[in-house]
């Protein structure tokens, strides 16, 4: 029996990529995923559009990476090229058996498999093909969010099934807000921190690459992050790191102190990689109303509502940031207990609760 | 995790080095169910290290070649089934070669499409099965244990394992060896006749050279087959031994009546409209495509399916619907519905009047 949700998760799906007749559309998932697989499929059929369903055991890593010759690895078969080069869109459906999958696969193995992927999925990764990435709720997935399966669907079917059409009128009316605005100022337990948002616009994410949205985002100005901040209420998550008790102080921009209450080393180091590594790519909102709790998954966290997050390392271009870096960690900071956002000296948001 | 079957690497050497021979640099489109996952990964793994490419296509229920487009072709129009994909067109035109990987959670769940459906879904991929009949292309159908096939074969899974492995795991160079003794035997006829219970056929095979299945074209091999001549079938058939199963469709006691080539008449004890409907499908799918007999000294009983029940040494199969190309079959049908014909219980094969095989024993 299918749980009607599966079905409405479907359309929702199918929506983000805005399908024509006729289209040819790679549906990408795990054999967990089936029941959703199957949804996509059937709404797509629906729709007069081709699925093209390719399911792996491993969405990372796998047999062939790990034995191939490496010069084997370098190149698609010329088929998965043709394939990707003229599917008119991709859908990814997250299911994992098990979410460290991939991780025996020695880092050269696995740079180059994903080296030769990266040419080939640059229209879509730039946004010239609609593509949407999504989670189906799997064993694996529930664990490292500290659930149980049905807690998790629970969870996952509140975070994406909201009414977009209203989320998207109350992010466009925070974002109109945050757009009039020079300078943000956030303030909470050991934190107080400004940076300037002068020139730059916001984007509303209500549904599109990333199932489910419901964030505002912005670049900010490069060189004006000034003051602390501390992320105490959760870990930073990153490349399967976590990291406690995260605190940045900025000068002119620049982290120039950094620690955490573990793996202070991880962070460090990742603030090394490069220059562009110790500045803001990236300030978020977090409106979801779905979700109300830290999964240790970025997808998810980052969309919290009554939280922001800010991303040290590469920012967006198409929102006028110029700071470039490997990196892009995102880094959630709950405003909900005794926070607030000041715009130009202007209270907006006091313990999570907007005053607009 | 339990530690995977050494059989399956020895299943998997033979698929990938006697079946498909694969060279370096090969594209090999393997398609296959997730439950089939321990042999899929050691196939992946034996073609990576040839230094070639897999191009694994899973889905969970899936016709003849068709991978998860049953699912789809339930619902899309009709006029988009009808016509591959051209991701899918092309794929197929540049592959170096193909594998075909049966693991079902249930034998039946391929009946589910609406035969008009599958008629159109099967017109799409037609370019690709012409490309597959060519003489030389590299492809094998195979199946990998699964308690749905073990349930159909009426055993459990462990049973089931050891009989596949059983019909799989033999010398295949002495078998071609043998079978090619028979297949010369048969080459030299004109005229083959099947004398059984409740059955007296008669077709020509004059011209038509028959093709040796040694563990190439299907695992397990077994068998030496012929498209005999479109317009020579006279007399009567009838399956009364084994039912005759087709995508999932199960028809017991079919018996079927031949006129120069032409099935005149057909009928069946238990689900004869579909036998009816099947012969209606088009006008190739009233005469015979395939005559093969059953050489695998490993296959000894019916289980339902038909990679196996071909193979059964001592029977013959009678396949309506589509010609074997490669071995000069004319018929063109959408459909190939292979029948199997017990010998053992009595039956004899005739070659020019001439008995070579009686009670499944062979007298060559």
């Amino acid at each position: 029996m299918s749980d009607p949700r599966t079905e409405a998760y479907a359309r929702l799906i199918v929506d983000c990529i805005q399908p024509e007749p006729g289209w040819n559309v790679l549906v990408r998932s795990q054999p967990l995923g089936r029941p959703l697989v199957q949804a996509v499929t059937r709404e797509l059929a629906r729709r007069g559009v081709r699925a093209l369903v390719r399911l792996r055991f491993e969405a990372a890593g796998g047999v062939f990476v790990r034995e191939a010759p490496l010069e084997l690895l370098k190149e698609l078969p010329p088929i998965d090229r043709h394939e990707i080069e003229t599917a008119d869109s991709y859908i990814a459906i997250v299911a994992p058996e098990n979410t460290r999958e991939g991780a025996d696969v020695p880092a050269e193995r696995s740079g180059l498999a994903m080296g030769a992927l990266r040419e080939v999925q640059r229209p879509f990764l730039s946004d010239e093909k609609p593509w949407t990435g999504c989670y189906w709720p799997t064993e694996a997935v529930a664990q490292d969010a500290g659930m149980t399966l049905p807690e998790f669907e629970e969870f996952l079917f509140g975070a994406v099934l909201v009414d977009w059409d209203a989320l998207a009128r109350d992010m466009e009316r925070i974002a109109e807000r945050f757009d009039r605005a020079e300078t943000v100022r956030l303030v909470g337990a050991d934190t107080d921190l400004t940076f300037s948002l002068a020139g730059r616009a916001g984007k509303v994410d209500a549904l599109g690459a990333n199932v489910p949205g419901g964030e505002v985002f912005y670049s900010p100005v490069e060189d004006s992050a000034e003051g602390i901040i501390s992320f105490s209420e959760y870990p930073a998550c990153y490349l399967g790191h976590e990291v406690p008790g995260v605190r940045f102080r900025f000068e002119g921009g620049r982290i120039v102190d950094a620690s955490a209450a573990g793996d202070e080393e991880f962070l460090l180091g990742t603030l090394d990689t490069d220059e562009g590594a110790r500045r803001l790519g990236e300030f978020g909102i977090g409106c979801n109303p779905g979700i109300q709790r830290h999964t240790r998954n970025t997808l998810f966290d980052e969309k919290i509502e009554g939280t922001v997050h800010l991303a040290i390392g590469t920012g967006f271009p198409q929102l006028g940031s110029t700071n470039r870096s490997a990196i892009h960690w995102d880094i959630v900071k709950d405003l909900r207990s005794g926070g607030r956002i000041e715009l130009d000296g202007e209270t907006v948001q006091e313990n999570g609760a907007w005053r607009l | 995790m339990a530690a995977v079957d050494p059989r399956v690497e020895q299943y998997a050497r033979l698929l990938v080095e006697r079946s498909l021979t694969v060279q370096p640099g090969w594209q090999v489109m393997v398609i296959a169910t997730p439950l089939a996952r321990p042999l899929v990964e050691e196939v992946v793994r034996q073609i990576a290290r040839i230094g070639a490419w897999p191009l694994v296509r899973l889905s969970w229920v899936h016709g003849e070649q068709v991978a998860f487009d049953s699912l789809w072709a339930a619902e899309a129009p009709e006029e988009l089934i009808g016509t591959i994909a051209p991701i899918e067109a092309q794929a197929r035109r540049e592959l170096d070669a193909w594998m075909m990987i049966q693991a079902a959670e249930n034998t039946r769940a391929a009946a589910l499409l609406p035969p008009a459906r599958r008629v159109a879904l099967r017109k799409a991929y037609a370019e690709f099965d012409e490309r597959r009949m060519q003489p030389g292309f590299p492809w094998v159908g195979c199946l990998y244990p699964t308690q749905a096939s073990a349930q159909d074969a009426g055993m459990t899974l462990a049973e089931f394992e050891d009989f596949l492995y059983g019909a799989c795991l033999l010398d295949w160079d002495a078998e071609r060896d043998r079978m090619l003794r028979y297949a010369e035997r048969f080459d030299a006829a004109e005229t083959v006749r099947i004398v059984g219970a409740g059955t007296d056929l008669t077709l020509s095979i004059a011209g038509r050279s028959g093709v040796v299945d040694d563990a190439h074209l299907n695992m397990p091999g077994g068998e030496f087959f012929y498209s005999p001549l479109e317009d020579s079938a006279e007399g009567v058939v009838e399956f009364s031994e084994f039912p005759a199963s087709y995508q999932g469709n199960v028809c017991e006691g079919v018996r079927l009546r031949f006129q120069r080539g032409e099935v005149v008449d057909a009928s069946a004890s238990a689900n004869e409209e579909f036998l009816l409907a099947a012969l209606e499908t088009d006008e190739g799918a009233r005469r015979l495509g395939e005559l093969g007999i059953g050489c695998n000294p490993g296959i000894q009983r019916h289980t339902r399916n038909t990679l196996f029940d071909e193979k059964i040494d001592g029977t013959v199969h009678l396949a309506i619907g589509a010609g074997l190309g490669f071995v000069g079959g004319l018929n063109r049908s959408a459909i190939h519905w292979d029948m199997v014909k017990e010998l053992r219980n009595g039956g004899r094969i005739e070659l020019d009047s001439v008995v070579v095989q009686e009670n499944g024993r062979w007298l060559l």
